[in-house]
């Protein structure tokens, strides 16, 4: 019964034959005592690329992603990065930056959100509604999730 | 059927009281139902989040509220014990935000919000997270909200009815069905028998494509409350949805027979009439439920079902007439929201473009009054306005109104975040590029809104025009398999249904703009 109101209310419609695409929005995540407040898509590209890889206060970036395979970092590799989904994974599976551990795979959005958490200098991208109140969520290209014509709201 | 009624109060009241107090008593435990009173016994006290109020029948009231409301779906009776809670209690913080967060009525809406900000000194901290979550989720912050909501969940992991409310509100006003679906799973992983997710999680299975997975969990629901009309309820719906009427039918007569005053399967049988195009009975149905309903936007909603007949049945003077009456009648009871519905449905079925611009003219000026009900409430009516309008536009090559449509989207979707605003800025930026030839801009912005019968009836056309003919056959049989009660649907399915039968090419422009 609740949904059927519901769909009413929103003029929500069912697809019987196709699965439909949903819009999530990805969030880019900081620690709290991160002084980032907002970045552009291309320096967050840059960040993901190695070219960019300490903080304004000198201290190193630490990237916290989930497996760059998965459907939705595809998706976040591709619009940030530039270039295919592959050339992203290859720039960041880098044996070179391995030693300085600056990207950690982790296999879901809320280990990601706990790394962030406790890790002042991490940066981390998950779906925008797993986020807490332990992270800091930053504008991209001076949007942040739900603003109309944010970067990095995928399907 | 009053009798049934009250008797289902008395045991609801028995294990809500029962858990208000402490856990389950030997009274609730003689009274409820096994499967009942398992979830109830599973929220103990410290596993949820706290309720602060002073009052003893506030509180009783409350989770009379959320067993009603969340647990068995009596929504208007669900709604009423907030309504109590807040009476016996003027300073019950979180229940005042949980009315605000219910009700469908927006001028109770913008007046416990007005008072959750008076009384949230009364609550505790986590109590605040609670009422932080549901009152950014009305005002539009949605980061805040989102994670004062996880922040909750982990705190209170085993809290089921705090993640089923999440997960609700993920799969109704976000239409977010993954993610939905990946908070419901989670609770029933840890409680398979927990109803109202199961009920939650088959709606986000069939509405995120996944139609195969909810049968089973629609048994499961049914059999887990035997004695409740909602599983049946829910049933037919998602078996309506899948076009099968005859079926959908009997479990909605089986909700009736279960509940007889469980008037929202009542209108399920007259909507159900209305798809199969037997309007004559449809109109019939309807009447039923305007009698029945308590809340009057419920009973006006209906009414606007029961004038829409006439537009199914392609007798468009009557149908006129009686969006008329219920525009005027709306207008008398203050209900703004449905009178500009009014207008814009009978602007949707109107031939004359000229003259749907008119209709869709008058329903914006019913929203530009001093009424009490919240700007985003108001914005979210005013955006599906000027969907229409650019729809309307389109359709009959009108550039200049569509740009202007257009231009007051743009200028509301850049405070307004709400899925309807940005769904309805995409769709008609999309109608504004198919205008000018840009098709594949159209495509892109129009798929930004892929459940509206309008964009995709748009964007069934952008990609024809620009030569994705696979995808548009693949777009118009998504269109061509919808079945719901809505207005777009009415106005889009018929004529793609009957194009794709006689295989001809439906055209937005083709059709009767």
């Amino acid at each position: 019964m609740i949904r059927r109101l519901q769909i009413l209310i929103l003029s929500l419609v069912f697809v019987a034959c196709a699965s439909v695409a949903f819009a999530t929005e990805f969030a880019v995540i900081v620690h709290p005592s991160n002084a980032a407040k907002a970045m552009s898509l291309g320096d967050l590209g840059k960040i993901l690329r190695e070219k960019t890889m300490n903080w304004p206060n000198g201290r190193a970036i630490t990237i916290v992603i989930r497996d760059p395979n998965s459907p939705a970092m595809k998706f976040v590799i591709e619009k940030a990065m530039g270039g295919t989904a592959e050339d992203g994974k290859a720039v960041l599976n880098e044996e070179s930056r391995k030693p300085a551990a600056t990207v950690i795979f982790v296999p879901t959005d809320e280990d990601i959100v706990k790394a962030v958490e406790t890790n002042p200098t991490a940066i981390g991208i998950v779906d925008v509604y797993n986020i807490t109140s332990g992270v800091k969520v930053i504008r991209i290209d001076d949007k942040q999730p739900f603003d109309p014509g944010y970067a990095l709201k995928g399907h | 059927m009053r009798r049934w009624n009250v008797f289902q109060n008395i045991v609801i009241t028995v294990f809500a009281v029962a858990f208000a107090i402490a856990a389950t008593s030997p009274l609730a435990n003689a009274q409820a139902s096994a499967t009942v009173r398992k979830s109830t016994a599973s929220l103990a006290k410290s596993d949820t989040v706290p309720v602060t109020t002073s009052s003893r029948l506030a509180r009783q009231d409350y989770e009379l509220g959320l067993s009603h409301r969340e647990d068995l779906l009596f929504t208007e009776e669900g709604i009423e014990f907030f309504r109590k809670a807040v009476q016996a209690d003027p300073h019950f913080a979180l229940g005042h935000a949980t009315l605000a967060f219910f009700t469908t009525d927006p001028s109770e809406e913008v007046r416990e919000l007005g008072l959750v900000k008076a009384s949230i000194s009364h609550a505790a901290p986590d109590e605040k997270l609670l009422i932080q979550w549901m009152t950014g989720t009305k005002n539009g912050q949605l980061i805040p909200a989102i994670a004062a909501m996880n922040d909750l969940l982990a705190k209170y992991p085993n809290d089921k009815r705090l993640a089923n409310m999440y997960g609700e509100w993920l799969l109704g006003a976000q239409q977010n069905y993954d993610q939905a679906a990946k908070v419901l799973e989670k609770i029933l992983q840890k409680d398979p028998d927990y109803y109202p997710a199961l009920n939650n999680l088959a709606y986000s299975y069939a509405l995120g494509g996944r139609a195969e997975l909810a049968p089973p969990l629609m048994d499961q629901y049914v059999a887990a409350l035997p004695g409740q009309p909602n599983p049946q309820d829910s049933y037919a719906e998602i078996l309506r949805m899948l076009g099968d009427f005859p079926d959908a039918l009997d479990h909605y007569r089986t909700a009736l027979r279960i509940a007889p005053t469980f008037f929202t399967s009542q209108v399920g049988i007259a909507s159900t009439y209305a798809l199969m195009g037997d309007e004559e009975r449809a109109r019939l149905e309807y009447l039923k439920p305007i009698d029945m309903a308590k809340e009057r936007t419920d009973r006006m909603d209906y009414r606007i079902l029961w004038a829409m007949t006439y537009f199914r049945e392609n007798r468009p003077g009557l149908a006129r007439k009686a969006f008329g009456e219920v525009a005027a009648e709306a207008h008398k009871q203050n209900l703004p929201i449905e009178e500009a519905e009014c207008h814009r449905d009978t602007a949707l079925f109107d031939p004359d473009p000229d003259s749907a611009m008119n209709d869709l003219d008058a329903a914006s000026a019913v929203l530009t009054d001093k009424r009490h009900i919240l700007s985003r409430t108001r914005d979210t009516e005013l955006a599906k306005i000027l969907q229409t309008r650019s729809f309307i536009a389109a359709r009959s090559g009108n550039v200049d109104a569509a740009r202007k449509a257009l231009e007051e989207l743009n200028s509301m979707a850049q405070t307004n975040r709400d899925n309807v605003v940005q769904d309805a800025y995409h769709s008609a930026n999309g109608a504004v590029m198919f205008l000018q030839g840009d098709y594949s801009g159209a495509i892109s912005d129009l798929e930004e809104d892929p459940r509206d019968p309008l964009s995709l009836q748009l964007l069934a056309d952008a990609q024809s025009k620009s030569g994705q003919t696979a995808d548009a056959q693949k777009t118009l049989a998504t269109l061509a398999a919808i079945n719901d009660e809505t207005i777009e649907m009415a106005v889009v399915v018929p004529p793609v249904r009957a194009a794709l039968k006689s295989n001809s090419s439906p055209s937005a422009q083709g059709t009767s703009h």
